[in-house]
């Protein structure tokens, strides 16, 4: 395909003007380009992703077949699984790392951070982050917080037990359960890593996008995906802090006596501890302010990436494109005053139980309003059902269902009854599990042509799809009715309560799903690894896109542009004609076809 | 060296910025001021994460200050002396910035090594007053207090350390010979910026922990 009115320079071997010739290691390893940046945190948070779904097997072999011994898993965990059954204390370790790993070193790795540095500086017009040199600090130091959260699983009493959220006291006292030991103050230690990274990268995203867009790329021309990015980065700054004012607290309360958290009269292991009148209460504030915006940093670019991969293969825009970035930015202020839906069973006034409610009720319009215009993007439209366009599907799928069970999470009363049961675990996979990982498989198969100058394999991808959508929704669609039933998140030995007996066939179902599902990722790593090396080479534009990474070569040189594109019009110039097709990239000149935005 | 003056600085700021401002309709902008311009940005994103944290700080001394534990211990008074002297390092990062805007760099020189002393002397004056409370029986877990007053005020002084780092790299470009005014005049932006937004912080704290 021709793009005669893009400033795409050919593609060459020598050096890009302003590119040094630098070796090997500033090259590949300590690089300031954005794009490697963003490769190295892919792939970093692709083999994270794949030591958080060793756990979820662990999990789902326990609770599928909870008395059966696992004689080979026996030998390779002698300590959590010493006879091939797992201890209490390696469940509650297993499920901590689980879920730490996948919401802080998997999503936020892959989507947040990697593909915001790949796709951010590519879609603004801009040759680099407004920062690469704090952008490669902030890759080595997660890269260093990965490393520390893995390491824990080798320090004494092995990794931390008291969940992802950390509560205090589990937390706070080293006596309390054997992760409670080192692998609590390992998992403090590179979570505060994880957010001195992550507050650099945000500033980094947010200095780019207002200082380095292209010349006529006025905000109202953005793509949604620098948009979901730009609003994610603005609550990672504003969320980030109090985490790490409480983890400060957290760590003087476990090895300095302090009493942040810790309330009188505690007694663990039959000991009376000497701490008085601190509030475990006072961590779940200071975790939640943080935690819920966090959902939202992870969902909004899963939603900004389908929304842009929709009208590839739609060829019509996107439908309310106003509105979908009032919503984002409507989305992104609620988030900082809900976190309290967290916290419903906690004791709290019944005032402030309807004011948290309220508020979160209000929060599902804005991102109604935004699943609708996804929906709405499709209408009348000739779908091209390629494998990006199948996961974005995805996303609006899941995002649709998943999010029903936030109207009953949202509401305090029926949230009473619903707390810390599986329908939590099933609305929460779904939503920042499922929609996001959808969104991270679409991206990766729609951006991997640039990325690569490589193209994935269509078959593979679409099956691929397939044994992810539908294993997916199996196991969390069901989790919903666990949760019904009562059954409580967490619980290693659901058998040994009579009304939870009636579970266990509905139990071997998901498992067997949730085999499935981590099988079929075996396909997608085929593809990955088989098309970086074998797939057949990709064009600038393959997908015939409008945004400004598309008028580059495949993969883009260092500086990305050769001369700074100016913008004409906005990212969804589709359905015009032009020599190209039936789509417009944002540097064509209004001449040659209308300005529509 | 040619005539400067504030005036002609802010005619000079202005008439960049709106090269700036042009760059939608693609006028193309002048590198150094676009760095500088991220800087100043990158600062002001860091300093709205900063407020963040002391006001998870502060919203969780507000919450514990309600436990029935509850103890205010003695804070020594050195701590008046310490503010005095962060208040007169902040006068003279000002008298530094006045005199080089004025091109009287002897002067700003001067006024920049005494602002980094007292800064220096801040700090020396914070750990004097932790170790008049070690020294009267006054540890970390001794009460919700004190707890309080060492977490609020280490962190504070964490980040005089950075700040004090930023003071160094301002002074530098005060001391040496190259004068790049524009460039000198953004870096002490940054190093004011910092500097008194600390000095703010500090106030606010010392308030929280003798008043509240």
């Amino acid at each position: 395909m021709t793009t005669p009115f893009v400033a795409g320079p050919p593609h060459h071997a020598d050096p890009a003007p302003g590119e040094h010739a630098v070796g090997f290691i500033r090259r590949w390893v300590f690089s300031t380009d954005h794009k490697i940046i963003g490769i190295q945190y892919i792939i970093t948070g692709l083999l994270m992703g794949v030591a958080g779904g060793a756990l979820a097997a662990l999990i789902r072999l326990q609770l599928g077949w909870p008395e059966h011994r696992w004689m080979l898993l026996s030998h390779l965990l002698p300590n959590g699984m010493p006879s091939g059954v797992m201890t209490p204390e390696f469940y509650l370790a297993v499920v901590t790392m689980h879920g730490t790993i996948m919401v802080f070193f998997f999503i936020s790795y892959v989507l947040v951070s990697g593909f915001g540095n790949y796709l951010v500086p590519l879609q603004i017009g801009a040759k680099d982050m407004a920062f690469p040199f704090l952008n490669m600090l902030s890759y080595w130091i997660a890269f260093l917080s990965a490393a520390v959260m893995l390491a824990s699983f080798f320090v004494e009493g092995g990794a931390a037990a008291a969940g992802w959220t950390a509560y205090p006291p589990l937390s706070a006292v080293s006596s309390a359960v054997p992760g409670s030991q080192m692998g609590q103050t390992v998992w403090i230690v590179s979570m505060a890593l994880f957010i001195v990274s992550f507050t650099m990268s945000s500033l980094n995203i947010v200095a780019t996008v207002f200082s380095v867009r292209a010349p006529g790329l006025s905000m109202m021309r953005l793509s949604l995906t620098v948009w979901s990015y730009f609003i994610a980065s603005i609550l990672g700054l504003l969320a980030f802090p109090p985490l790490t004012a409480a983890a400060v607290m957290l760590l003087l309360d476990r090895h300095f006596g302090t009493s942040f958290f810790l309330p009188s009269g505690l007694v663990v292991a039959n000991k009376l501890l000497p701490n008085t009148g601190g509030s475990p209460l006072l961590w779940q504030h200071l975790f939640w302010f943080l935690g819920h915006p966090e959902v939202y940093v992870l969902i909004l670019p899963a939603l900004g990436i389908a929304c842009d991969i929709l009208p590839a293969f739609t060829r019509k825009p996107v439908f309310g494109y106003r509105i979908s970035v009032w919503c984002l930015v409507a989305v992104g202020c609620l988030s900082m005053i809900v976190w309290g839906h967290h916290m419903f069973v906690s004791g709290m006034s019944p005032f402030s139980g309807e004011y948290f409610s309220l508020v979160t009720l209000t929060i599902t319009v804005p991102m109604t309003i935004f699943g609708v215009n996804m929906l709405a993007s499709l209408r009348g439209a000739k779908l091209q059902l390629r494998t990006a366009m199948l996961f974005s599907l995805g996303v609006i799928a899941l995002f649709g269902s998943g999010g029903l069970g936030g109207l009953f999470l949202g509401n305090a009363t029926a949230d009473m009854q619903l707390h810390d049961t599986y329908f939590v675990v099933g609305h929460f996979h779904m939503m920042i599990g499922g929609v996001t990982l959808l969104a991270t498989f679409g991206a990766i198969y729609f951006w991997f042509p640039k990325m690569f100058g490589r193209t994935m394999n269509e078959t593979l991808g679409k099956l691929h799809f397939w044994f992810t959508f539908a294993p997916f929704f199996i196991i969390f669609f069901m989790q919903h009715f666990l949760g019904l039933q009562g059954a409580p998140r967490r619980y290693y030995a659901f058998t040994a309560y009579d009304y939870l007996q009636k579970t266990r066939g509905q139990n071997l179902v998901i498992s067997i799903a949730a085999m499935v599902l981590l099988s079929g990722q075996l396909l997608f790593f085929l593809n990955f690894v088989w098309s970086l090396f074998k797939g057949p080479a990709a064009e600038a534009n393959p997908w015939q896109a409008t945004t400004l990474e598309w008028t580059v070569p495949s993969p883009p040189p260092h500086g990305n542009f050769d001369a700074i594109p100016i913008v004409q019009r906005w990212a969804y110039e589709y359905g015009v004609q032009t020599v190209d097709g039936d789509f417009a990239v944002q540097t064509v000149a209004s001449h040659h076809a209308r300005v529509t935005a | 060296m040619t005539a400067y003056s504030i005036a002609g600085l802010k005619a000079r700021a202005t008439a960049e910025r709106d090269v700036e401002t042009g760059r939608d309709v693609a006028q193309g902008f002048s590198p150094a001021t676009l760095r500088e311009d991220q800087v100043r940005l990158g600062l002001w994103m860091f300093l709205g994460t900063v407020t963040m944290l002391f006001a998870a700080f502060t919203s969780a001394y507000v919450v514990r200050r309600s436990g029935s534990d509850w103890r205010h211990v003695a804070l020594p008074p050195m701590l008046w002396v310490n503010t005095i002297v962060l208040a007169a390092s902040s006068l003279a990062l000002e008298a530094a910035n006045r005199s080089g805007l004025g091109g009287g760099w002897r002067a700003a020189s001067g006024a920049f090594a005494a602002a980094l002393a007292l800064g220096f002397g801040f700090l020396a004056g914070q750990i004097a007053a932790w170790r008049q409370m070690v020294a009267a029986g006054v540890y970390l877990p001794s009460s919700p207090h004190s707890s309080f007053f060492y977490m609020l005020t280490g962190a504070h002084a964490l980040h005089v350390v950075a700040a004090l780092g930023v003071l160094i790299w301002g002074a530098a470009a005060t001391w040496s010979g190259d004068r790049n005014r524009r460039a000198w005049a953004a870096r002490m932006g940054v190093c004011r910026t910092f500097w008194h937004y600390l000095g703010a912080v500090w106030l606010f704290l010392f308030a929280l922990v003798s008043i509240y």
